[in-house]
């Protein structure tokens, strides 16, 4: 079963294209990657999978339906942590989290009673009452983490969850997203960071320079290279570049 | 620290600094096309952005044609000296004050942004002060400066000090703006200090205050009216500028040279100030880390208070309460309210103790506060995402929009009312209250109206870092969205007011007035309802333009 199904779809910032017509069958109850380096698109096509960024042409679903024409079904069943926007930062943690999930038409007190349990799992009940504004990184991720999935979605898209995080709390998103899946939900996510992929997901699509290299399980993917990382730069043919020659100046005695 | 800066900043002779920093005329040149590119860019994103830019350019090219004929006009007015003195001051004012609010398109001038080049403060200051000479807005200055030599200046020598005394009299503005700005970036970069900048607003409202008083006595007794003023003014920067121009044209060299002098000093000492600030700017650390290590002031934000539990459930207690906690702890959002509230009192109460006033001013105060619903979602800043993904038809948009509606309508109507009737007891007509009231909650429903279209329509972003209230290139459209749309609400008020006029003037329509009170509120509501309807859908089809609107700075 497909739980995100894009097909042909573009955008253009100006005479960039940020995303060349991509089509995805992204299986649901998986663990899935989109990985690529920075600015290959994985934010842009992220923002118009959930609806955030309007496409220039080319139609996604979620969960069998239209992002575009039936956003009263897809919202329902999505939990978004987008890379570069904000969060009502003058709210508390626990401010913002009650009021996301009311938002969302959860009763108040069920709202309360998860976000007592996510802020303990995600070790942020001791921070609760501090502003989001004085939240370090991690906790910020953490938080917007806990926010995106109050409403239970049966679809996760986090756009570079791990980014800047530290290793705990990085240990901590890992352990609440795998737990999440097991239960048979779908979490996509988008890195740059290969091993983080390869050791998380057990589908992937490749991105670089706004299209999809490659898709499918781990094993499809990977072929027959030793790593993800090995894979990837065959993909995008960039093996065995040498950087040695050009920067010769670079270190050394000749300061 | 204020002991090593206090010390004297070396000033660094061209060369002194070998590959330390670009040569002058170099970097005078890159910041330059620094700066147009910048505008540039931010021009690009829209056909729409550019429009108003263009609108507001020409618009402001309009004002500054009539103002230089008005002032040619004027010369060989006996009293011509005092009413440009009193001009220059007043464009002076502006200046120190405007880029606390509408400092549009100056990224360049943000130093903190160049705090990673390897530059002196010195070059680095000159090179911002010419860049900073170009735009609109230092034209329209010129333009007037230019108008008033014009008016005043008699005779060969008069007209070669002219010269002189626009350029001083441009850069001492232009400095004082910079200066001002480099001072209150310091000051934001504190979350304490942000707090202070609501104090700002005060200003301003005092200010508008002052202006209009000015304009009254004037409207009254004439131009000869502002001689004691202008004989005070003519010394001080950048209108001792102009001063001396007028004093050379009567002769007296030395009272010019000496009113020179001031400007010239008024100059050095901005820039040195200007200097200093970004030293420390460029020096200490930024802001981001410094709040981190401010100790927490607020230890426990409780649970909703009973304030909270009072509102309604769902969606519109829940955007209510959001609403009104960013009205208090929002340093931009609280910024504004200030200033509303303030002003809004201010005006009135202001006049009805000068005896000038009369009740209608009362009005001020709904019409103020009705300016709060205007750009709803660019107060969100791009945190606008978290209300987009829970918006998925026209009545959640409609829900959205009537509660922040509401929320302001929670602190307006007591507010306005009380003004009303303040004003109305300063003035003892209490007769005109209910038509006063009436009029007070027509003008906020078609404040409501307009501001919830317009948030849906024009959209656009308030940086949260610094001193900006709009982000780069998207001034004309802020301009545009609050003066099209107050402009819009005033002829929603129309029919409210030609009753209110035609119950005044004719015959035993007194017995009436009272109705205006029922009537403007249930037409207030009624607009409201309304301009909720019509900008609901155009909210939930635009919320993908919206969040990219918002989501710039
Ligand atoms: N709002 C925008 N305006 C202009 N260009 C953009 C915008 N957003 C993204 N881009 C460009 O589109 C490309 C893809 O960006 P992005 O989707 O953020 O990549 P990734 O998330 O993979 O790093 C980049 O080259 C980026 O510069
Ligand atoms: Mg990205």
């Amino acid at each position: 079963m497909t739980s995100v199904r894009v097909r042909n779809l573009w955008k253009r910032f100006g005479q960039q294209v940020a995303v060349a017509g991509i089509d995805l069958d992204l299986p649901s109850g998986k663990f899935i990657g989109l990985v690529g380096p920075n600015g290959a698109g994985k934010t842009t096509t992220l923002s118009m999978v959930t609806g955030l960024l309007r496409p220039d042409q080319g139609s996604v679903e979620v969960v069998g339906h239209d992002v575009w024409r039936d956003p009263v079904e897809v919202k329902a069943r999505i939990g978004v942590l987008p890379e570069g926007l904000r969060l009502f930062e003058r709210l508390s943690g626990r401010e913002l989290l009650s009021y996301s999930g009311r938002l969302r038409g959860l009763p108040g007190a069920e709202v309360d009673k998860r976000a007592t349990q996510l802020l303990d799992v995600l070790d942020l009940a001791g921070a609760q009452h501090k502003l989001v504004v004085d939240y370090s990184t991690g906790m910020r991720k953490k938080i917007g983490l806990a926010a995106a999935l109050l409403h239970n979605p049966e679809v996760l898209f986090l756009d570079e969850p791990f980014e800047g995080v530290d290793p705990v709390s990085a240990q901590i998103i890992r352990g609440v997203l795998e737990r999440y899946t097991a239960s048979g939900a779908t979490v996509v996510f988008s890195s740059h960071v290969m091993e983080l992929v390869e050791s998380l997901c057990d589908w992937v699509a490749v991105m670089a320079a706004g299209r999809i290299r490659a898709q499918g399980t781990l094993e499809e993917v990977r072929g027959a290279a030793p790593s993800l990382q090995r894979a990837f730069l065959e993909l995008v043919g960039a093996q065995g570049r040498d950087t040695g020659s050009d920067l010769d100046w670079l270190g050394g005695a000749g300061r | 620290m204020s002991a090593a800066t206090g010390a004297p900043a070396p000033a660094p002779a061209p060369g002194a600094a070998p590959g330390a920093a670009a040569s002058a005329p170099g970097l005078v040149a890159t910041v330059v096309r620094l700066k147009l590119s910048l505008l540039r860019n931010g021009l690009r994103q829209s056909s729409g952005r550019r429009a108003a830019y263009v609108a507001s350019a020409v618009l402001t090219l309009l004002f500054a044609a009539l103002l230089l004929l008005g002032l040619i006009a004027l010369r060989g007015h006996a009293h011509a000296v005092s009413l440009v003195v009193l001009l220059v001051t007043v464009f002076g004012l502006g200046w120190a004050v405007m880029p606390l609010f509408f400092p549009s398109g100056d990224e360049t001038l943000d130093p903190t942004r160049l705090v990673m080049l390897p530059l002196r403060p010195l070059p680095l200051v000159r090179a911002l002060l010419v860049a900073s000479l170009v735009g609109i807005g230092p034209l329209l200055t010129l333009l007037m400066l230019a108008g008033s030599v014009v008016s005043v200046a008699h005779g060969a020598a008069a007209w070669t000090v002219g010269v002189f005394a626009v350029a001083l009299a441009l850069l001492v503005c232009v400095a004082l703006a910079r200066a001002v700005a480099a001072a209150n970036i310091r000051l934001l970069s504190s979350r304490k200090g942000r707090d202070l900048a609501v104090l700002s607003g005060l200003v301003i409202a005092v200010g508008v205050q002052l202006v209009n008083f000015g304009v009254q006595r004037l409207g009254t007794s004439g131009l000869g009216e502002l001689d004691p003023t202008a004989a005070v003014l003519r010394w001080l920067p950048p209108a001792s500028a102009v001063g001396a121009v007028d004093s050379v044209s009567d002769g007296h060299y030395g009272v010019a040279a000496a009113q020179l002098a001031v400007s010239a000093a008024a100059l050095a000492l901005l820039v040195t100030a200007w200097a200093r600030s970004m030293t420390r700017l460029m020096t200490s650390p930024d802001g981001s880390t410094l709040q981190a290590a401010e100790p927490s002031a607020q230890k426990r934000r409780g649970r909703a208070g009973p304030a909270a539990r009072l509102l309604p459930g769902g969606r519109t207690g829940t955007v209510m309460e959001r609403s009104l906690r960013y009205v208090w702890r929002d340093p931009k959002t609280k910024a504004a309210w200030v200033t509303s509230l303030a002003i809004g009192l201010i005006v009135p109460v202001f006049n009805a103790l000068q005896g000038t006033g009369s009740v209608y001013f009362a009005c001020f105060a709904a019409g103020m506060l009705g300016i709060q619903m205007y750009n709803q979602f660019g107060q969100d800043t791009s945190a606008f995402w978290m209300v987009a993904m829970t918006i998925s038809s026209t009545r959640d948009a409609y829900d959205e929009l009537r509660a922040r509606a509401l929320a302001l309508l929670l602190i307006t109507l007591p507010y306005a009312t009380s003004v009303t009737v303040l004003t109305t007891a300063l003035l003892g007509d209490w007769a005109k209250l209910p038509e006063v009231l009436g009029l007070s909650l027509a003008l906020l429903g078609a404040m409501l109206a307009t501001g919830a279209w317009t948030s849906a329509r024009f959209p656009y972003s308030i940086p949260q870092e610094g001193y900006k209230n709009v982000a780069p290139g998207q001034a004309g459209l802020a301009w545009i969205a609050v003066f099209g749309g107050m402009v819009s609400a005033a002829l929603l008020c129309a029919p409210v007011i030609a009753v209110t006029v035609w119950l005044n003037v004719s015959e035993g329509g007194d017995a009436w007035t009272w109705l205006l009170l029922p009537a403007g509120a249930v037409y207030g509501a009624g607009v409201t309802l309304l301009g909720l309807r019509l900008a609901a859908p155009r909210t939930a089809a635009r919320l993908p333009e919206i969040l990219t609107a918002v989501s710039k700075g």
